[in-house]
């Protein structure tokens, strides 16, 4: 399934009665992978929740096709979205195989259509099915367990894809690749990816646009090379010479 | 006479009345796990029930089981001489430990995997039956571990409530002064109490391996 739109309409969120998110907008394209740039605590791991329901707006919407999220029931609108965050959350009582077809299951597939979805999905990861879906997640190395959290995501052809920091437990060189292996697989999947990360360069590397986020609030949208050459203010300025 | 030559004098008594330990103690754990798995995991459904629930089960845990036993030998229906007040008051042992040992075991799963089961649009039974049960069950065990070797001790304190068992040994033995047959009730309920307590640990280290193996 090709990806759909996804668009936030002047949300508010508030926790505690601090306000986390203030009348926020922004538009992510069909098939486009926006990242969410930000420091810890900025709000972008909220807006991200917002769009499979982990989390409610207060105020304003979130659209996902077009249909509002309220719409729809949570369990069903999360089954659609793929999910994928830092700490995995593989299941250690399962295999790596069904733990990547556990949405696929789910929704009531067949146990032949999983295990081949499973091993398709592993392969398109870059890791053997028959070497490795059997094993236990722990058998995994991390940057083999984070592998399998995005086969995971994708099991049962979402039409977008959430990522909270899903490359944040792995070191530098594995890291680089898996970003490099991502950033193409999406392109050839054509999904909407909405993508979390206070990494400045992994934002870089990976975003079609970047919404760098701070105090609950947007401060710029756009492609890495408009950001990087025009910085909207000197926060985004700050944020990315930081990095550099 | 030797205490070997006594123990061979009346080893049919002493291995009924082993038997007998046994049933108590398994009719008794059984129906505590029946109890308190349940309610453990309403607990971490409906955390209001909570305190009251462990606050109930605490206090149980508190009065002195010969005290138990003989408060609950007047009350109507459940109560009265025989192994049915025992098996009561038993069960309302066993409670505690399970219902902790269930809670804590769900409350334990990491928070990520929670996360993530949510976020894969898990129903909230879905995510108790393929997620939070799983990972607790080996906190759940060890509850029921320690149920079951608490139970076999308390069973022979039943007997002075004419439940039956080894304890009926021991007390007989009190009464009548005769070391020789407080150890022969004795002897056997620390062994059975050892061989539960193995037996279950062996049972829990199969449970433990045996997660992760690929489901078909």
């Amino acid at each position: 399934m090709k990806g759909v739109a996804i668009s936030f309409r002047e949300v508010t969120k508030s926790f505690d009665q601090k306000i986390v998110l203030d009348r926020v907008s922004l538009e992510v394209s069909p098939g486009e992978v926006l990242v969410l740039l930000g420091r810890s605590g900025c709000g972008k791991t909220t807006l991200l929740r917002l769009v499979n329901r982990l989390v409610d707006a207060d105020a304003g919407g979130v659209y996902v096709g077009g249909r509002e999220v309220a719409d729809w029931d949570p369990v069903e609108l999360r089954r659609g979205i793929g999910y994928a965050i830092q700490g995995v959350g593989l299941l250690p009582n399962l295999s790596v195989g069904d733990n990547v077809s556990l949405v696929p299951r789910l929704l009531g597939w067949n146990a032949e259509r999983r295990r081949e979805r499973a091993a398709e999905m592993l392969r398109l990861v870059g890791l053997d099915p028959r070497e490795h879906g059997g094993r236990r997640p722990d058998q995994l190395s991390g940057g083999q367990r984070q592998r399998v959290g995005v086969a995971r995501a994708l099991a049962a052809d979402p039409q977008a894809l959430l990522m909270d920091e899903p490359f944040g437990a792995v070191d530098p060189i594995g890291r680089r690749s898996l970003q490099e292996e991502f950033r193409s697989l999406s392109r050839e999947l054509g999904k909407t990816v909405l993508f979390v990360t206070h990494d400045v360069s992994e934002a870089f590397r990976l975003a079609d646009r970047i919404a760098v986020v701070a105090d609950g609030g947007i401060r710029q949208v756009g492609t890495p090379g408009e950001i990087r050459d025009s910085p909207a203010d000197a926060l985004v300025r700050g944020l990315i010479e930081g990095a550099a | 006479m030797s205490f070997l030559e006594f123990l061979a004098g009346r080893w049919t008594e002493i291995l009924g009345l082993t038997l007998e330990h046994v049933v108590l103690v398994v009719i008794s754990t059984v129906a505590g796990v029946l109890i308190a798995v349940p309610l453990g995991l309403a607990i971490t459904r409906i955390p209001a029930l909570g305190r009251p629930v462990l606050g109930f089960a605490g206090v149980i845990q508190t009065v002195p089981s010969l005290a138990l036993f003989g408060l609950l030998i007047p009350l109507p229906f459940i109560g009265g001489i025989g192994s049915r007040t025992a098996i009561i008051a038993l069960v309302l042992y066993a409670l505690l430990p399970i219902l902790r040992n269930t809670v804590t075991g769900v409350r334990q799963v990491d928070p990520a995997i929670l996360d993530a089961a949510n976020g894969m649009g898990m129903t909230d039974w879905q995510r108790l039956t393929l997620v939070e049960v799983p990972l607790a069950l080996p906190s759940i065990f060890s509850g029921i571990r320690i149920a079951t070797v608490v139970g076999v001790g308390l069973v022979t304190i039943a007997a002075a409530v004419g439940a039956g068992g080894l304890g009926s040994l021991i007390f007989r033995g009190l009464a009548m002064l005769d070391s020789r047959l407080l150890f022969a009730g004795a002897i056997p309920s620390a062994i059975l109490a050892l061989l539960a307590d193995a037996g279950l640990a062996m049972l829990e280290a199969r449970l433990v391996a045996s997660r992760g193996a690929p489901t078909p």
